[in-house]
């Protein structure tokens, strides 16, 4: 069989295949815009038809639910928001002196860092509860804020380090015999040239603290405060044997951000995700 | 001004910089993993002021403890079970997206999307599909003739669900990085096989397999230390059961520290034996793989 028959039929398998992969999640959102009466119907209806936005409304703003998706969906942002600010700012900050100074700790500190890569997030799980209780952070953002941050910040320094060594150093001489000083090269140089690699970072940072699950699950009691996660996987027991045209709807709109982003930066997340995996 | 400060100029600047992120690093990574490791010997409890040294009594009681045995062993046929569909099938895919297939960024995008998810909503999308009465598996599976069973439900079948619900979320990850490893990989190499005669499945078993040698390791390395502290899938699908058959170790610990008991002792003894078997399995896969890396 010649080359490009073979390179053709494969293209299709391959289509095929990443169509019943995506089929899960075009399930979801179907269910989410079907009326309740026709959800459960038999066979599967793949066209919602009587289309509905009924249960994106329900899930948005009805208050008679434990869990209001449009506040988790606020909580979420402030959280996921708020831990990329923290993580890019203190990464950058750590991995510059690591990539380009010279002073007495570097390899320590490098060198617990990565290491601490290898620490469980599980294992800490306990401990990381009693700070922040004895903190009185427990409901608050700091109190997801902090701890996400400190979950994705060793791997930024690595990631920030990786890069700013690549970074030809003649643009920092020639600041410096000009005479500005180290913060100046920084901001002014370094984290302007930087800004790819910063984006791929933001947004690895981004996704961890929007779907991060367990700390939120522990650290958040009141309903008010509920990230998305947690918000969803109580809605679940609210409405379990009632419909699931609300969860469904909820499943969509805690999906939308990363979509947008993915959609938007497809080709940046995978540059993050291949540089971090192998100069590991 | 003076000629030239050289790099060591200023003592402390470098100190300054790395002082925001090692405080964060310090307080929130450090100090919980050594805190942990001092709870475990204790009586802590949630809203005990006081603590007392208890000695190994928090290990020597999970000796006893059988539900954190079954949990463990759960957590280890989970990590075993998957190991091989989470080589396999993103390394498949990878190749033949590899083979100069049309439509690349689209089909790696389509694998790689429910990555993006939230373990929860992957596991509400999983539970719908798979629901023993209006789920579409079911109705398409008995349109085909297999006799359909409550997946979740059988104690048989509830972990392979799992399993099947973790390969659908991860695969595009991992996808993404045995690409990268196989595009490292020179084409001269497979022009050459491929003049003296090899065929496809050989210089992809001489060739591929030994080169993507590293890339084997990093995915097992971070599947495993994924899978021992599986808990939101199992959370959501079937919260443990039917009965004990999918309780995992972080499942355990969680309830034992934050619904059933409060007891942050015996949670953070259960932490500690997680993090040794982490650690043995990691420090094993690198001597298994690292040692044959020579070329």
């Amino acid at each position: 069989m010649s080359g490009s028959v073979w390179r053709a039929l494969l293209t299709v398998l391959m289509v095929v295949l990443a169509v019943a992969w995506l089929l899960p999640a075009v399930w979801v959102l179907v269910t989410s815009l079907k009326l309740t009466e026709n959800i459960v119907r038999v066979p599967p209806e793949w066209i919602p038809w009587p289309a509905t936005i009924g249960h994106y409304g329900e899930v948005l703003f009805s208050s008679s639910r434990t869990a209001r998706i449009g506040r988790a969906f606020f909580n979420s942002i402030v959280v996921s928001l708020g831990s990329v600010a923290v993580v890019v700012l203190t990464s950058a900050m750590a991995a510059y002196p690591l990539a380009r100074m010279r002073f007495r700790g570097r390899s320590l500190v490098f060198g617990l860092l990565v290491g601490s890569l290898m620490i469980p997030n599980a294992v800490i799980l306990v401990p990381q509860y009693v700070l922040v209780q004895r903190l009185g952070w427990l409901s608050t953002y700091q109190g997801l804020i902090v701890p996400e941050a400190a979950m994705t910040f060793a791997f930024g320094v690595f990631l920030l380090r990786q890069f700013f060594l690549t970074i030809p150093s003649e643009l920092e001489d020639a600041a410096r015999i000009d005479g500005a000083d180290p913060w100046r090269i920084f901001t002014g140089i370094v984290l302007p040239l930087s800004q790819p690699v910063l984006g791929a970072l933001a947004i690895f940072a981004f996704r961890s603290a929007w779907n991060d699950f367990l700390w939120p699950l522990i650290a958040v009691n009141k309903p008010d405060m509920f990230p998305l996660p947690v918000a969803l996987a109580l809605l679940r027991g609210a409405y379990a044997a009632e419909s699931y045209g609300p969860i469904m709807a909820g499943a969509v709109l805690s999906a939308l951000p990363l979509l947008i982003v993915f959609l938007v930066a497809n080709r940046r997340i995978v540059e993050g995700v291949r540089v971090s995996a192998l100069k590991g | 001004m003076k000629p030239r400060r050289g790099r060591r100029q200023g003592a402390f600047t470098p100190y300054l910089f790395l002082a925001p992120g090692l405080v964060l690093f310090a307080a929130f990574r450090v100090y919980p993993l050594l805190e942990g490791l001092w709870l475990s010997f204790t009586n802590a409890r949630l809203g005990r002021a006081q603590q007392t040294f208890v000695g190994a009594a928090n290990y020597a009681r999970l000796l006893d403890d059988t539900r954190f045995h079954v949990s463990l062993l759960n957590t280890a046929y989970y990590t075993l079970a998957s190991t091989v569909p989470i080589l396999a099938v993103p390394l498949g895919l990878a190749v033949a997206l590899n083979r100069g297939v049309a439509l690349r960024t689209f089909l790696r995008g389509a694998f790689f999307f429910p990555f993006t998810l939230s373990v929860v909503t992957v596991g509400l999308t999983w539970l719908w599909l798979l629901d023993p009465v209006i789920g579409p598996s079911t109705y398409y599976l008995r349109a085909a003739g297999i006799p359909v069973r409550s997946w979740l439900a059988d104690p048989s079948t509830a972990m392979w669900a799992i399993i099947l619900t973790t390969v659908w979320w991860v695969t595009g990850y991992y996808l993404v990085i045995y690409l990268a490893g196989l595009q490292d990989i020179p084409r001269e190499l497979y022009e050459a096989a491929a003049i003296d005669g090899a065929g496809g499945w050989r210089s992809f078993r001489s060739i591929t397999m030994p080169l993507l040698r590293p890339v084997f390791l990093f995915v097992l390395v971070t599947h495993v230390i994924g899978s021992f502290q599986i808990f939101g899938q199992v959370f959501v699908l079937t919260n443990g059961g039917p009965g004990d058959a999918t309780r995992t170790v972080v499942q355990h610990l969680y309830e034992t520290a934050f619904q059933n008991f409060f007891h942050f002792g015996a949670a953070s003894a259960m932490a500690w034996v997680l993090f040794l078997v982490i650690l043995a399995f990691s420090l094993l896969q690198f001597r298994l793989l690292r040692g044959h890396t020579q070329y």
